[in-house]
């Protein structure tokens, strides 16, 4: 029976990463439990929370699916080394993942702003989501990379490790990062 | 990185950001509407804390579930296996799994929510919880397959590399789903 096998091993593979990925999302809405108390500091901070995840899922699952074609057609080796593939990858995700962080902050305030909500002033979302942003995708892309390459040597299906592995280290640190980025602005302004 | 262009083709870093950063501009007005939810849900949020608890993880697995099956999907098409064929029965054993999966893990999610709810002091009960999970999870499992197949197979049609679009589209379009089945099955459960 393949169809058996293939739902077996689809199965079996996935719900180790799946339940890891869980802590780490109870672990995020841990720390989202505490960004609440925030919003009276930076009025309409939680509009950015959910976009600012998912640029984790945009960028760095893109990185991760890449990567995973790269070493299924044998275009890339599973190595940290300074293949052009490799690092062409990696910059634009560092340019994609920067880069939207800031659009982040400006489409937010914009939003508010059309809405006529309360909210923060503009160059302290875009402060915060660049200050996240940056952060984050150091540790996503080298993360990702490394988590990829050791599983893909050890014969995990590169497919099934990367959804899970993106957003479990994107919602531990995206978390962390964001209310680290927050406290940091609200001292400095 | 002095390189020809034509030499890397789709792995060329301005390319990517070419094809990409426009998709993810639109891509972060979608999930916009998810924030705008979540700022208007402030309230129950602060009566009910563990519901705060669970947004990331509710949210995020719809997203890792559609991963899991485009992901597949894309590698398939990137070694010419795939055809989209009602009666390929290696199709139909991904779709399962992906369910099989998502019952567990949301399943898993209240238990969890319930565990951490005693710490936090929450009212809420491990039937109220289940029923709050498991409904939106699989309401999301389902909305994550369709839309994973949808966007592949289109991204496939129109000569787009999978990788680039599949995998994002699927996580953002699931991400506000999440969030809106999510808080409107919590409000309707819980009568607030």
């Amino acid at each position: 029976m393949e169809t058996r096998d293939v739902f077996w091993r689809i199965y079996r593979q996935s719900l180790p990463v799946l339940f890891v990925a869980l802590l780490g999302g109870l672990f995020a809405g841990l720390v989202l439990e505490g960004l609440i108390e925030s919003v009276e500091r930076f009025p309409g901070l939680l509009v950015m929370v959910p976009v600012f995840l998912a640029t984790r899922g945009n960028v760095y699952g893109a990185l991760g699916g890449r990567i995973a074609s790269g070493l299924h057609q044998g275009l890339i080796s599973p190595r940290l080394e300074r293949d052009d593939r490799l690092v062409n990858a990696v910059i634009a995700s560092f340019v994609n993942g920067i880069g939207i962080s800031i659009v982040i902050g400006v489409v937010t305030w914009l939003a508010l702003f059309l809405l006529g909500w309360e909210r923060a002033l503009l160059v302290e979302f875009v402060l915060i989501m660049l200050i996240a942003g940056v952060l984050t995708s150091v540790v996503l892309i080298f993360g990702l990379l490394l988590l990829i390459f050791a599983g893909f040597k050890r014969g995990y299906d590169p497919d099934n490790l990367v959804g899970p592995i993106v957003t479990t280290l994107g919602d531990i640190f995206g978390m962390l990062f964001l209310l680290f980025s927050v406290s940091l602005v609200g001292v400095v302004l | 990185m002095i390189t020809p262009q034509g030499s890397l083709g789709t792995w060329n870093w301005k390319t990517i950001v070419g094809n990409m950063f426009p998709l993810l501009i639109v891509l972060t007005v979608i999930v916009l509407f998810a924030g705008v939810r979540l700022e208007e849900a402030e309230e129950m949020l602060t009566e009910f804390v563990i519901l705060a608890v669970m947004v990331p993880t509710m949210v995020d697995m719809g997203g890792n579930l559609g991963a899991i099956l485009s992901s597949r999907l894309s590698s398939r098409f990137h070694l010419g296996t795939t055809t989209l064929d009602p009666r390929d029965r290696v199709l139909w054993a991904n779709v399962l799994a992906v369910l099989a999966l998502a019952a567990t893990i949301f399943t898993a999610l209240a238990v969890g929510a319930f565990l951490l709810g005693q710490l936090l002091g929450s009212t809420l009960g491990l039937g109220t919880l289940l029923v709050i999970s498991l409904t939106s999870g699989m309401l999301l499992a389902v909305i994550a397959i369709i839309f994973s197949f949808a966007t592949t197979y289109a991204s496939y049609r129109y000569g787009i590399d999978p990788d680039d679009t599949t995998i994002p589209v699927v996580t953002n379009v699931v991400d506000v789903f999440g969030m809106v089945i999510f808080l409107s099955v919590s409000a309707l459960v819980l009568g607030v």
